[in-house]
């Protein structure tokens, strides 16, 4: 799996003075520096992308999900950015459990829909909406499966049966989480999307879309026996999805994730292409258990971004907010 | 196809829709315990042994009328067990034919085994301790089909699919590649097996080898067809053949003595006749009718229709054997008490089916037909081995390891024949609690091991686990609620510790009621056995009143988030 390492400046300040500059080296590295001051000292650690007006990093949009969904996406350059014609495309929301919409444990069927709607367009061969449920499976993904009925196909499965997966190494060194089951359809895929509802969890503060993909694997028990963040983690680093959309139409806010707990209306769909950014974001607009919350106060997002999976430093990345 | 093969096939067809739980488009009204409720000897079993006037009453009284109208029709015609064997004899009996002059008539002498085991069970029955499992035709058909075939042909079916499942991917044909079989499995299937073979193989000897010599439910019928209206006479046209004597599947014709060369076609045994009709069928000079009325002539010529030697001796000895055993029964150490009290040890893995009655008047009633481990969609319903005895063999236990008991599920009480497990409505199944889970907190994540596990809180359909932080324990561990905990084993059965899960359901505190309320009965006990998860709340402000549910640990911060 490639990791995106970012260019750290200060090794190359480091390089540098190790030699004797000419003056066009100097001045290069006295302008280089003067934008990097203006950047910020945050900034001088993690640069931020200087082409603001471009794609940003992060898109948030608010308004009723479905079409936020749609505007999300595309403030992100689309979807043909992500899935080109003919690909096998899984997505993944959370519809895990059998509590009905009301309880806003499971992704809002809108949101689902519209991202099938919009894999469709950009020329998905295969399309998928899979997870790997914790209640009985049908009442689970009846909301789900009723609202990608305009589809006509049997898009919408929950896969429970051992066949459906595949063990695969994982790259991990430290804890011994080293093997997994994952679903052959998500291995075989050329693009998977992360669709998690925000909501808050026992064990690690939220689930979001880094939690979620432990929905792909068939024994995800096992992962609590092995430190459910540091798994999370490892398990991210194998599925990382192309595009991730988190439904915080509404948040769990507390008492998660089976619920019932508070629920906040939050009327928003946060989508980034970085699964940690997402998760972020996520974790700083809404209000948990009362309070607001840095995330690096998740110790999942926190060893994600460590790790380089990603970035959970918002503050400095390009975002891009619309209202509908 | 002769008309009794008809109405047999259909009856056997029936019988395994039924068990298989085939949608009401297929059998109607018919309910899923039709067949059973026809065996004699599940009725007897609950009247007698259970001290219950069974709802069914009627339709065995019907049959038994029935019975002194048209003889032991019911055996060639309803049985799902003689169905069975007539088939399995076919298969048997191909080459035998040819080599054995008259294989009918062998085995006559077994034929008070019947009346012995039937007296037998009533023995037992009148002191409480019902043995009907042990030898009910309908209980053994559906144990046969229920507990071997059926899981067979699923495990085939499953098998075929696995291989299908490539191709129909690649064709893009979902219903196929993504379809799932669920296999139930279940225990004791060897001895299942082997009390199927040993049955099934009389059929080496004899035709209708059990029919004849051992079926307690065929010798009740046979007391009440003795004499029927409807019996088989034989005109003068009959030229002494012997052809229907030996063909007869029961052997019921020409029993003269036991010894098989004397053969007079004109003597039968009512008692034994099950009116399959065959002996009419190949007779060559069409002498052999079954019609009503007065005897005919040649019967009167012929001496006095014989009947099967059932002497006191063998009456009183049946009877006292059964009698014998229920006491063995009752005197063992795990004699079925439905007493809480002191004295009587359990044994933690009987968890019954919710609904059971009081566990002693359980067992009496219970005849181990072991429909209700078929109709239950999670398999989780098991037949017990000898953890509580001889006289609870193949009783139904929830097994919450191999699967949890679905909380809206009211299919065991549904199907239960004999209400030993009571129908409930879903209101009421709520609050028929089953057992409490029991913390191994020696295995536990999060008690032993300090890992963030909640697994068992998450998958509580009856929010029964409540997550504490303790002041010397780094992270929050859980504990059971027994007033919310119902014992459906959704903890036990998704706990990731293996081998003895960290958390394991016992039958403590489950509620055995042999009528009334549920609901009033756990009010009573003061359980607060609910399920749904109330509608979530919905405001902007959240106050500290607002949160019962999760605890701030000492830093302040809400469980998983970190300084």
């Amino acid at each position: 799996m490639r990791i995106h390492r970012p260019n750290n400046p200060l090794t190359e300040i480091i390089s540098l003075t190790g030699k004797r500059l000419n003056r066009r080296q100097f001045l290069k590295f006295q302008l280089k520096g003067a934008l990097w001051l203006s950047v910020g000292v945050k900034g001088l650690a993690l640069p931020a992308k200087l082409h603001a007006n471009a794609i940003p990093d992060i898109s948030v949009v608010k308004g009723k999900p479905g079409p936020a969904t749609r505007l999300a996406v595309e403030q992100l350059g689309g979807m043909q950015t992500f899935v080109k014609p003919g690909d096998k495309v899984v997505i993944k929301p959370n519809m895990s459990f059998a509590n009905g919409i009301v309880n806003a444990t499971n992704t809002r069927p809108e949101v689902v829909r519209e991202l099938v709607a919009m894999v469709k367009e950009a020329g998905a061969g295969r399309v998928r909406v899979l997870d790997n449920t914790l209640c009985q499976p049908e009442p689970s993904i009846a909301d789900i499966k009723a609202a990608c009925q305009v589809f006509n196909e049997d898009i919408v499965h929950a896969l429970g049966d051992y066949d459906f997966y595949r063990n695969i190494k994982l790259n991990d060194k430290w804890f011994g989480f080293n093997k997994t089951d994952v679903m052959k359809d998500v291995l075989d895929a050329d693009c998977l999307i992360a669709a998690p509802t925000a909501k808050s969890h026992h064990a690690t503060g939220v689930s979001l879309s880094m939690k979620g993909m432990m929905g792909l694997v068939f024994d995800r028990w096992t992962m609590h026996q092995q430190g459910l963040d540091d798994a999370i983690v490892t398990l991210a680093a194998l599925l990382k999805p192309k595009l991730v959309v988190v439904d915080v139409s509404r948040v769990l806010s507390t008492n998660g994730p089976r619920g019932p707990g508070k629920i906040i209306p939050m009327n928003t769909i946060v989508a980034s292409a970085d699964m940690v950014a997402a998760d972020a974001k996520t974790v700083e607009i809404c209000t948990w258990y009362g309070k607001r919350f840095k995330p690096r106060q998740i110790k999942h997002i926190r060893l994600a971004h460590e790790q380089g999976l990603g970035r959970m430093d918002v503050e400095n990345l390009v975002l891009k907010e619309t209202v509908l | 196809m002769t008309f009794q093969r008809v109405i047999q096939s259909l009856s056997l067809g029936i019988f395994l829709l039924a068990l298989w739980r085939a949608p009401h488009a297929l059998l109607g009204a018919w309910p899923a315990d039709g067949s059973l409720r026809m065996d004699p000897m599940i009725l007897l079993g609950t009247v007698v042994a259970g001290r219950k006037l069974a709802p069914f009453l009627w339709i065995t009284g019907c049959i038994l009328l029935l019975c002194m109208l048209l003889g032991r029709f019911f055996c060639a015609y309803l049985c799902p067990l003689g169905a069975t064997i007539d088939g399995c004899d076919h298969f048997l009996r191909r080459q035998h034919d040819r080599s054995s002059p008259s294989p009918s008539l062998s085995c006559t002498g077994l034929r008070h085994l019947k009346y012995q085991l039937l007296i037998f069970i009533l023995g037992a029955g009148i002191l409480g301790v019902s043995f009907v499992f042990v030898a009910a035709p309908m209980a053994l058909a559906t144990r046969l089909y229920g507990l071997i075939i059926y899981p067979g042909l699923y495990f085939l079916a499953d098998l075929g699919l696995t291989t299908l499942r490539p191709a129909a991917d690649q064709l893009n044909l979902t219903a196929i590649a993504y379809a799932v079989v669920k296999a139930p499995r279940y225990d004791l299937q060897w001895l299942t097996f082997s009390m199927s073979l040993a049955l099934l193989a009389g059929g080496v000897w004899t035709p209708r080898f059990w029919c004849r010599n051992l079926c307690p439910s065929g010798a009740l019928l046979a007391l009440f067809s003795r004499r029927p209206i409807v019996r088989r006479t034989v005109s003068q046209d009959c030229s002494n053949c012997g052809l229907c004597a030996r063909k007869c599947p029961m052997g019921a014709i020409g029993m003269e003595t036991e010894d098989a060369k004397s053969i007079n076609p004109f003597r039968v045994n009512h008692a034994e006749c099950i009116v399959c009709l065959t002996c009419v069928r190949v007779c060559p000079t069409h002498a052999v009718s079954f019609r009503a009325g007065k005897q005919s002539g040649i019967e009167k010529i012929g001496r006095q229709t014989p009947t099967i030697s059932l002497d006191r001796r063998r009456v009183l000895g049946a009877g006292v054997s059964g009698s014998v055993a229920a006491i063995l029964t009752l005197t063992g150490l795990k004699a079925p008490s439905s007493a809480a009290g002191p004295g009587n040890p359990v044994h933690p893995a009987v968890i019954r089916p919710p609904g059971a009655i009081p566990e002693k008047n359980f067992l009496a009633r219970c005849v181990r037909c072991d429909a209700c481990m078929q109709a239950c969609p999670t398999n989780t319903l098991q037949p017990l081995g000898w953890q509580a005895g001889l006289s609870a063999l193949y009783s139904p236990v929830v097994k919450p390891r191999r699967g949890p008991c679905a909380p809206d599920c009211t299919a065991c009480g549904d199907v239960c024949p004999t209400g030993s497990l009571r129908p409930l409505h879903p209101e009421e199944k709520l609050k028929a609690k089953v057992g409490t889970a029991r913390i191994f907190r020696q295995k536990c994540l999060a008690w032993e091991f300090d890992k963030k596990c909640l697994i068992c809180d998450e998958v509580c359909p009856f929010d029964a686990i409540e997550f504490r932080k303790l002041p010397d324990m780094h992270i929050a561990v859980p504990f059971v609620n027994e007033k919310k905990c119902f014992g459906c084993g959704y903890c036990e059965y998704h706990c990731p510790v293996q081998a003895v899960p960290a958390i394991v359901v016992e039958p403590m505190q489950a509620l055995r009621l042999s009528g009334g309320s549920y609901r009033t009965a756990a009010r009573e006990m003061g359980y607060t056995l609910e399920t749904k998860p109330k509608a979530g709340t919905s405001t902007d402000d959240i106050g500290p009143q607002d949160l019962p549910l999760f605890q701030l640990d000492e830093k302040g911060l809400p469980p998983g988030f970190t300084e």
